[in-house]
């Protein structure tokens, strides 16, 4: 009975992660053509997405509840809001492959759909949509693993003494380690690990399928495998900045927006223009329905919020801003010592061909198999020898274990993937000078795989927020043990959610989004510039 | 038998070996050699050529001499003693022209005068000298990517004469470059290679362009087969500075151009 019902529930949060994917793949294309005909609209859209994309999924649990479970209430507001979850995890991965790749649509595949006065409707769909497939279906797999490790907090959670859940394998799981019951929970890892190993045969043989029948740029073919096996977008960001895409991308910008309706020759007939009047309305309007309903439930929720409470948001800003930083520092270490696993194995394997057909499938396992799914089991069993060692900072271990699980393999591929990038040239030339390990990493391989480096880091740093954020109060891990840490912004979260606190917790978010933000703009989008700039491998070999 | 061997020069002077390759052989496995059987020596003062048609293992063969690809088989010898790993003695120019495009031009001169561990002042003078005898006065800020590919090929040769190399092997050094670019930079080349500034004793040049090869070379190795091995060794008697419209010239381009065709033929 138990088995039946962990499989239906594995295939319940399967279906919906499949279903929010599918949706994600749609509406990432409706935006992506927004996108690339409007500047305005792209300048708006594409910075928001990636600030998006770095906030983790828990901070937008107060938002969700606030609009989704007391705007809308009972079981469909429920479900709403975790569908709202899991989308979150899935879309932004979908929606920035789905934009690049109608950015980037080749200027002779533009030209020949401009010579034959091709519509809105053959545009999408004999150009743009089968352009952006290889693309897109790459980033599934990323969106796929987010989706799944975000299954503890998206399928459950607690508001005070009231728990909202749905029916999914995540839930099953919280069930099972609150109860002790290791052997739910094996089943459980079990069935996830079948559903994973499934749907990532499924997504690979799409991919390749996609890349075959699709692909009409060679340096995506071979990023291809690369996606294949690993969760993330990162690299492909990356490589479609600094190669073909950097090169058309300039080029491409005038054409496309070019071809817009207005772009296409000779007078259409009266019926036409009015449905493409109309498509264009229903889109406009659909947006801004969406953007209008955030935007008020935004405001009810602000003039809900008595004065006095403003009054207490304020006043502890600065004590939120110490929890900011202390969480910060967690993401340094994990980071730290992410990058550093990252350049040894990563140069180790990817200078030894052997070793790296041993250790990377390891790594990529690691990579595809949710880490909170699994932690518990770390935790119990390791917890005596831990908490005797350091009984007074045995919690801040477990956060930076789950925090490093969660996110380490994204720098260590972008930079594995960055050196195998170096040009035979280049290793010839450092062979050649007989250039030592430290020479050859500070002068030729950290340059040269810096935007990678920036890539993975981004892409390490955010998902350390996500490890970080689970473990820092994690209540019931394993029995009746709790996991939480002395200080914290995501504990803070945590807690003002578990107590009814919404509006707390909901100011905390903001916050973070802020500081988010600025990150986002000042360290990602700047460093990444740079990369694009100075440290582009490619370009150091002259081909005329 | 020494890898001391006393052979006449293209100057009529005795000299000794200066890099030998023996017997090499190089393979994706036994039953797929791509040459095997090569034997050449390079003597001092002297730019020996290997032609052959694409796909038989030139560009192998000369990073077999440089040890950064090791033969399946055989040996090679600098200065009488076996080469086992990469050396900055023996320095590579390459086809597909190699500059780092984060370091400026100096930077990029700089970094084979790493492993001799020189003074930041020392190492400047150097490279800066290098920079100014390949014509690259005044670029020591410049950034490759705001350069032409001649002035990048430049950079990559002077990079490989600031390491004080006695051998350089030269990979199709000027196939990248336009027509005018490489004719200007041919002439200054066997001028470059053997100035008395530079340490270099001798050169390698792998090429398919039988009028390159004719205007630099002192001898032709010439491959060809499958698996390839050296079908013929030519010493160009030409004096210098060659011309191009000399009908001995010719006499060389057709005996090369025979020697490739008639073999590709069989």
């Amino acid at each position: 009975m138990e088995i039946t019902i962990i499989a239906l529930a594995t295939l319940a949060t399967v279906g919906r992660i499949l279903a929010l994917m599918l949706l994600s793949v749609f509406s990432g294309w409706g935006l992506a053509y927004l996108a690339v005909k409007s500047r305005r609209f792209e300048n708006t859209y594409v910075p928001l997405v990636n600030v998006l994309e770095s906030i983790p999924v828990i901070a937008f649990l107060p938002v969700v509840l606030l609009v989704f479970i007391a705007g809308l209430g009972g079981t469909i507001g429920v479900e709403v809001a975790v569908d709202f979850l899991v989308f979150d995890a899935v879309a932004w991965n979908v929606w920035i492959g789905a934009y690049q790749a109608f950015k980037t649509v080749p200027e002779h595949l533009l030209q020949v759909s401009e010579n034959y006065n091709f519509g809105f409707g053959r545009t999408m769909w004999d150009l743009y949509i089968p352009h952006s497939i290889p693309r897109v279906t790459s980033n599934l797999f990323s969106s796929f693993a987010d989706a799944f490790f975000y299954i503890s907090v998206s399928e459950v959670f607690t508001v005070g003494v009231r728990t909202y859940q749905t029916f999914g394998i995540g839930t099953l799981i919280a069930v099972f380690t609150q109860e002790g019951d290791v052997t739910g929970l094996y089943y459980s890892l079990a069935s996830i690990a079948i559903a994973v190993i499934v749907v990532t045969i499924g997504l690979t043989n799409l991919s390749r399928r996609s890349i075959a029948k699709f692909g009409v740029d060679s340096t995506l073919e071979i990023s291809h495998d690369v996606h294949l096996n690993r969760r993330f977008r990162a690299l492909d960001v990356f490589r479609s900045r600094t190669r073909s895409m950097s090169r058309l991308a300039g080029r491409i910008a005038h054409p496309a927006r070019r071809m817009g309706f207005e772009g296409e020759e000779g007078p259409p007939t009266p019926i036409i223009h009015l449905m493409r009047v109309a498509a264009k309305s229903i889109i406009a309007c659909m947006g801004l329905g969406v953007f209008a309903y955030l935007i008020y439930s935004s405001l009810l929720i602000a003039i809900a919020v008595p004065g006095a409470q403003w009054e207490t948001f304020i006043s502890s800003t600065p004590f939120l801003l110490f929890s900011m930083g202390a969480d910060y520092l967690r993401v340094l270490a994990v980071t730290a010592a992410s990058f550093f696993v990252a350049i040894t194995l990563g140069y180790v394997l990817a200078t030894h061909h052997r070793a790296s057909l041993v250790v990377s499938p390891i790594i990529q396992a690691i990579a595809a198999f949710p880490a909170p799914t699994y932690f518990p089991l770390i935790f119990i069993a390791t917890l005596p020898f831990v908490s005797a060692a350091l009984p007074y900072s045995y919690s801040e271990v477990y956060v930076f274990i789950l925090g490093f699980l969660s996110c380490f393999y994204y720098v260590f591929f972008d930079f594995w993937i960055g050196v195998q990038a170096i040009p035979v040239q280049f290793w010839e030339v450092m062979r050649n000078n007989e250039l030592g390990l430290r020479t050859r990493m500070r002068r030729i391989i950290l340059p040269g795989t810096f935007p990678y480096l920036i890539t993975g880091l981004s892409s390490t740093i955010n998902s350390a927020w996500a490890g970080i954020a689970i473990g820092e109060y994690w209540p019931n891990i394993f029995g009746n043990h709790t996991l939480e840490v002395d200080h914290g912004m995501m504990k803070y979260i945590s807690i003002n959610m578990a107590n009814g606190q919404i509006a707390s917790a909901a100011w905390v978010s903001f916050l973070f989004a802020i500081v988010v933000a600025i990150y986002g703009i000042v360290f990602t989008r700047n460093l990444m510039d740079l990369a694009r700039k100075k440290y582009v491998v490619e370009e150091g070999v002259y081909a005329a | 038998m020494s890898s001391l061997t006393v052979s006449e020069s293209s100057g009529g002077v005795k000299t000794h070996t200066e890099l030998e390759g023996r017997n090499l052989a190089y393979g994706y496995t036994k039953s797929k050699m791509v040459f095997e059987h090569i034997n050449l020596k390079t003597f001092e003062n002297e730019l020996v050529a290997i032609v052959g048609p694409t796909g038989c293992g030139k560009s192998t063969l000369i990073r077999n001499l440089g040890y950064l690809i090791p033969p399946t088989t055989g040996q090679v010898f600098l200065d009488e003693k076996e080469v086992k790993k990469p050396s900055s003695r023996i320095s590579l120019i390459h086809q597909s022209i190699a500059t780092f495009p984060w370091m400026t031009a100096l930077q990029n001169v700089k970094l084979s005068l790493v492993c001799k561990h020189l003074e930041e002042d020392e190492a400047n003078k150097v490279a800066k000298e290098m920079l100014a005898l390949v014509g690259l006065n005044g670029f020591e800020d410049y950034y490759p990517k705001e350069m032409s590919g001649g002035m990048r090929q430049k950079i990559a040769i002077a990079r490989s004469l600031a390491a004080s190399p006695e051998i350089l092997l030269m990979d199709e050094p000027f196939v990248h470059l336009d027509e005018l670019t490489a004719t200007a930079m041919r002439k200054e080349i066997y001028d470059l290679v053997f100035n008395p500034e530079t340490s270099l004793k001798s050169a390698v040049l792998v090429s398919h362009n039988l009028q390159e090869v004719v205007q630099l070379a002192d001898r032709i190795y010439v491959m060809n087969g499958s698996p390839a091995s050296i079908i013929d060794e030519i010493k160009v008697d030409i004096p210098r500075p060659r011309s191009q419209r000399e009908p001995i010239f010719f006499q060389y381009i057709d005996r090369l151009y025979s020697e490739l065709s008639g073999s590709m033929k069989q």
